[in-house]
């Protein structure tokens, strides 16, 4: 675990496998007004970020929410400081987004216990005979705290302390939760 | 296996538990054939997750992010001449435009927060990233649920720029007649936006909209402000 930018914590798992050099060299030509170049910068992350948005935010928004991101990270590209991978700044700035945005929704304040029952009710056997994408829909019908702590923790490699920052919960709030998703989850992988 | 110890197995799982905790855990569990299988099964599920792919979009984003970089791309301009990066010579009417798109974007801001007002009840408090050093990585903070800050955290930007002011008002005659000229220009265009935003601020003082808009100009105000004042330092 790195924390470079203030805020910014990078997870080893994120952080390791960037191609950090080319996205140097297009960061600086992005930051100087290179649309071309942050071009570049969108297609080697945009997976990732798309792949964030629609597990944290379901496959509806999921466009929307990545677009956003990268306008908002050209807008903010002037004040990333280049201390962490560049990767880092950009999952960081749009998990906060995302985060944001499922709060303007109202989904940040529902509580999670009037979802369980329905995912309980919908998991009792996989419906699908591909598991990971049984595995993919069952995040996705997670209650909302415990899937967006499950979807840090495990899927994007953020520590309890940093989700809790995030999420404005306590640790012990995000270990149950991480917890209540696993539990909820292990059906998924049963044959 | 007890409720407290199956609640607990994530934290076992991940390291969490103390020495003394872990060892109670793991007595038990060779004991219980019941919790171990729900462990293996927490295991597969971390194991599972780890290996999730990554999801690139179905259709190609980049043409509807490009249309939306345009406004930015002329306020780079002014850092680029105040930089003395490539652009050393951008022409007058561009940096006007430059300030002009501050000022619709503004304006546009301010009618969207008005717009939305009325129909947002609970809204997050925007978090302006610390001054020192521009260390901003993103300023959109997640709600604070049913939270409304009295106080954004503008009165560091304040301060900040109240010192580069000063700074730029005592060196502003090793400056470039024409460089200044331009400067101020683009800044009374930023304090016309802070202003507006302000103003509207004080009719919805949590609006996220506004907030976020006004930390977005205040920003812009301390990072034109830094980069003239490198320049009489250089």
């Amino acid at each position: 675990m790195e924390r470079s930018d203030p805020g910014v914590t990078t997870p080893t798992t994120i952080s390791e496998g960037l191609p950090g050099a080319d996205d140097r060299d297009d960061v600086a030509r992005a930051r100087a007004g290179d649309a071309r170049a942050f071009e570049r910068l969108y297609r080697r992350h945009a997976a990732r970020v798309h792949g964030l948005a629609r597990r944290m935010m379901g496959p509806g928004p999921a466009d929307e929410a990545t677009q956003d991101v990268f306008v908002r990270a050209w807008e903010k590209l002037a004040t990333f400081r280049g201390e962490a991978a560049f990767g880092t700044w950009l999952y960081r700035l749009a998990i906060n987004l995302m985060l944001s945005r499922r709060a303007w929704l109202g989904g940040q304040r529902r509580r999670l216990d009037d979802r369980e029952e329905t995912l309980a009710a919908q998991t009792a056997r996989p419906a699908m005979t591909d598991l990971g994408m049984d595995f993919e829909g069952a995040i996705g019908r997670l209650p909302e705290g415990a899937r967006q702590v499950f979807v840090l923790h495990d899927v994007e490699g953020y520590k309890h302390g940093e989700i809790a920052d995030m999420l404005r919960v306590t640790s012990g709030t995000s270990k149950a939760q991480l917890h209540r998703a696993r539990m909820l989850l292990r059906r998924h992988l049963e044959a | 296996m007890t409720h407290e110890w199956t609640d607990r197995l994530s934290e076992y799982l991940d390291g969490e538990l103390e020495a003394r905790e872990r060892a109670r855990v793991e007595a038990h569990l060779a004991g219980c054939a019941e919790c171990a299988r729900t462990l293996a099964e927490l295991k597969a599920v971390v194991a599972r997750a780890s290996r999730l792919p990554e999801y690139p979009p179905e259709a190609d984003l980049w043409p509807g992010i490009e249309r939306r970089l345009a406004p930015r791309r002329r306020l780079l301009d002014l850092r680029a001449l105040l930089s003395g990066g490539p652009r050393v010579s951008v022409p007058i009417p561009q940096l006007l435009a430059a300030g002009l798109a501050v000022m619709l974007l503004t304006a546009g801001a301010v009618w969207l927060a008005l717009e939305r007002r009325t129909t947002l009840r609970v809204v997050p408090g925007p978090q302006p990233a610390p001054v020192a050093g521009l260390a901003a990585p993103d300023t959109i903070a997640p709600e604070a649920a049913g939270a409304v800050a009295a106080d954004f955290g503008f009165s560091r930007y304040d301060a900040a720029i109240a010192d580069l002011e000063r700074t730029l008002s005592q060196h502003r005659g090793q400056l470039d007649p024409a460089t200044v000229r331009v400067v101020e220009l683009n800044l009374r265009l930023i304090d016309r936006a802070i202003s507006q935003a302000r103003r509207a601020l004080e009719s919805d003082p949590a609006n996220p909209y506004l907030n976020n808009h006004l930390a977005d100009q205040m920003r812009l105000k301390v990072d034109v402000l830094r980069q003239v004042t490198a320049l009489i330092h250089a």
